[in-house]
């Protein structure tokens, strides 16, 4: 069940009327956890099982932890992280089509089935679970608790990745007086119109990036692709990540933000701490912390932050596309640090705008790793946008619908906020004609692009 | 301002520029152009500007191969290509059935019949209504500037530079490469039940149009040599004229086939194809004199 689809909007509005009922106060965890499994299920019930594994497990091994964190916290984490590589490793190894994997037939059924939508997000919620519980040595939370943080539904298939300590001091009653409904209603607004006016309306030009479709394309079709892309996987994740946020204000708890305007970053460093920052946030408590961070030296600071981001790239697929991503983003990184402060004292605007478009350019690129998975396809891409076309009937994009389309993120991100001041009570109407305008020019319906992750 | 009234001036908002743009569209129609940002919006397009305009003398319906076939490229008058992208000649051969009036002749590309009709576009066009309820503003506008940059050209409009086209040598673009990638995937299909399927729905389609006053008429555009060969070109070529064996059913494209190009094999660069419907203009005045 996706967010854009009607059955959806039933589904949500159903589950906050009964939230709120009075005589359901005392059961409005278990609410939530039922009608997240329902929302789970409605796509895959034969995953379900899977999901009651990971958290029955993660809640067992939380408890032994909790006794003994020394002996049991590396063997939770451990069972996550074989969860996660067994479900989306697993076919980088075997081909599903197969009639017969292996002889053993509950295996085969395991090494058959597809891959659980959102696995990689619900892993990470479990270990942050593990390791931020049993740091505080708190007492064990109810299972009712355990079964919310990890599966609670705006959050379940693509995050933002919570951190348990964040949202588990959530979990208490909650009244419908205390819903801040404009600031949830923005939040939901902005992702719909983001999702449905920019990314569904920008993929249907940016289908031309996928092999053989790109051949058609002339040398600067490509170069505009590939902004438009950047443009697109933004309004979809960043529409995503505002709904879940959105609706999750509806039911009280309060998710983190997940993106700070990215393409206004002056470093790779900067990027990282406005695009997708549950996961970078994630990545370097859990990840790059316990390595050494940058304690040990320049040398093993550089090894550390290779590490993290490979892993960071895999961590989105298993292919040799996601790998490249990552640790090209990790090379960036390693080349940017030394040079860093000597940046930062160079103070003008015209230098600030050469540094931002050097990074925007730089990330953009590396998105054709994420748009084209087929290594071979993604370089063949690449090689595209340096050599001029001979195709004789090249594609024709409309780059008036183009720009028309990309003007909100653009907008966004040139830092236009006249809400704030004077025009502030323009502000309902201008969120009422982006519900209109995301109803009358959607795009043809398509996925959230980090369901895949 | 309170939460109750920030979602009353929001919903209000929301409902006004709705009722704006649907207003509009009882008042001009949403017979603009919508530009087509892919081949399935250009598909639309066509379809829409075929129910909506008067029924044409001619209509071809086909694939991407016949798609490339331009309007304007035919000295006819009154001539629609309502070739689908992607798609099956059956559906468009459907939608041209379910319509209340018929064009006199129905050209009826027999290339590509792997694909199964589309029932939901069949659907969809069928039904006789497609104005939107509502005005899209955004592809409106833009569709309102395009059409001022480039109007819709008519055949005399073009005439000229088509000629010179024509009269320019054969392109000398490399296709080896698309030209390998597109036989080894016509070897890899195997299109006969499909097109047993359609080649079925097209003889009862035919019967009807016909039993209605139209005629139809069959053609195979050329591909490349390498592609005429491929298992799939040859087991659809035997089906379709298995099922129609009759030489009067069929237009016979004569072109020199040394001046014909092929991006990738299959569909016609823009010279050949300006070449090749010349060719079915001739072949089309010729058959429909037999009676």
């Amino acid at each position: 069940m996706t967010f854009t689809s009607w059955q959806f909007g039933v589904f949500a509005a159903t589950v906050f009327a009964a939230y709120y009922l009075p005589a359901l106060r005392s059961f409005q965890v278990q609410l939530l956890v039922v009608a997240s499994l329902f929302f789970y299920g409605y796509g895959q019930p034969e995953l379900l099982a899977l999901l009651a594994v990971a958290v029955f497990g993660t809640y067992l091994f939380l408890v032994l932890a909790l006794r003994n964190r020394k002996a049991w916290l590396p063997v939770g984490i451990a069972f996550n992280l074989a969860l996660l590589a067994f479900f989306k490793y697993k076919l980088l190894f075997i081909d599903p089509a197969s009639p017969s994997l292996v002889d053993f037939a509950p295996l085969d059924f395991l090494l058959k089935l597809p891959l659980p939508i959102g696995i990689s997000f619900f892993v990470f919620h479990n270990i942050s679970l593990l390791v931020d519980l049993t740091r505080q040595k708190a007492a064990p939370p109810t299972l009712a608790g355990v079964f919310l943080y990890i599966i609670f539904f705006p959050q379940l298939v693509s995050g933002p990745i919570t951190r348990a300590e964040m949202f588990m001091p959530q979990i208490k009653p909650k009244y419908f007086a205390d819903i801040p409904f404009v600031e949830a209603a923005k939040w939901i607004l902005a992702g719909f119109f983001f999702k449905l006016y920019v990314a569904n309306n920008l993929n249907e030009m940016t289908s031309y990036m996928s092999f053989p479709l790109y051949e058609t394309l002339q040398t600067q079709d490509r170069w505009l692709l590939v902004f438009l892309y950047s443009y697109q996987i933004y309004a979809d994740f960043f529409g995503y990540s505002a709904i879940a946020i959105g609706l999750g204000l509806l039911f009280g708890y309060r998710l983190p933000i997940n993106f700070n305007l990215p393409y206004i970053s002056t470093s790779f460093s900067e990027f990282w701490t406005r695009w997708h920052i549950s996961l970078s946030t994630w990545l370097r408590t859990y990840l790059y912390v316990p390595l050494g961070g940058n304690r040990h030296g320049l040398w093993r600071t550089y090894l550390n932050l290779m590490i993290v981001m490979g892993l960071g790239g895999l961590w989105h697929g298993a292919g040799l596309s996601y790998l490249l991503w990552g640790l090209l983003h990790g090379l960036l990184l390693v080349l940017e640090r030394p040079l860093l402060a000597r940046l930062a004292s160079i103070d003008f605007a015209v230098f600030r705008k050469a540094r931002m478009t050097v990074v925007f350019l730089c990330v953009s690129m590396l998105w054709i790793f994420f748009k084209l998975p087929n290594f071979d396809h993604a370089v063949g891409y690449l090689a595209g946008m340096f050599t001029p076309t001979m195709n004789p009937n090249p594609t024709k994009l409309f780059y008036s619908l183009a720009l028309l389309y990309s003007l909100p993120v653009m907008i966004q991100h040139l830092g236009f906020r006249p809400f704030e001041g004077r025009l502030r009570w323009a502000e309902p109407y201008l969120y009422g004609s982006m519900a209109a305008l995301m109803y009358l020019e959607a795009g043809p319906e398509t996925s959230f692009i980090y369901f895949q992750f | 301002m309170s939460a109750v009234r920030w979602l009353i001036k929001c919903g209000a908002a929301a409902a006004i520029v709705l009722i704006a743009c649907g207003l509009a569209t009882v008042r001009f129609g949403s017979g603009l152009q919508v530009p087509a940002t892919t081949t399935r919006d250009g598909t639309l397009n066509a379809l829409s500007r075929y129910l909506r305009e008067p029924v044409p003398n001619v209509v071809l319906v086909g694939s991407s191969i016949t798609f490339r076939l331009k309007e304007e490229y035919f000295t006819t008058r009154g001539l629609r290509n309502l070739a689908l992208g992607g798609g099956s000649p059956v559906t468009g051969l459907e939608i041209v059935a379910n319509q209340p009036r018929l064009p006199a002749a129905i050209l009826v590309e027999a290339n590509v019949l792997a694909r199964p009709p589309d029932a939901a576009l069949v659907e969809r066009y069928s039904r006789g209504a497609t104005e939107l309820l509502f005005f899209r503003p955004v592809r409106a506008a833009v569709a309102a500037y395009e059409q001022r940059l480039r109007p819709p050209l008519t055949h005399e409009q073009v005439a000229l530079d088509l000629r010179r086209l024509v009269g320019q040598p054969p392109s000398d673009f490399d296709n080896r490469i698309y030209v390998d990638r597109a036989q080894q995937q016509f070897n890899a299909e195997d299109p006969t039940y499909v097109a047993q399927l359609n080649a079925k729905r097209i003889e009862e389609l035919i019967r009807i149009v016909e039993q209605r006053g139209a005629r139809v008429f069959l053609f195979e555009l050329p591909y490349a040599e390498p592609i005429e060969g491929s298992r799939s070109a040859a087991a659809t070529r035997e089906i379709i004229h298995a099922a129609f064996p009759e030489p009067n059913r069929w237009l016979s494209i004569e072109v020199n086939r040394s001046e014909l190009r092929w991006a990738d094999g299959v569909h016609l660069d823009e010279r050949s194809a300006v070449i090749v419907a010349g060719a079915m203009e001739r072949a089309l005045a010729s058959a429909r004199t037999v009676k």
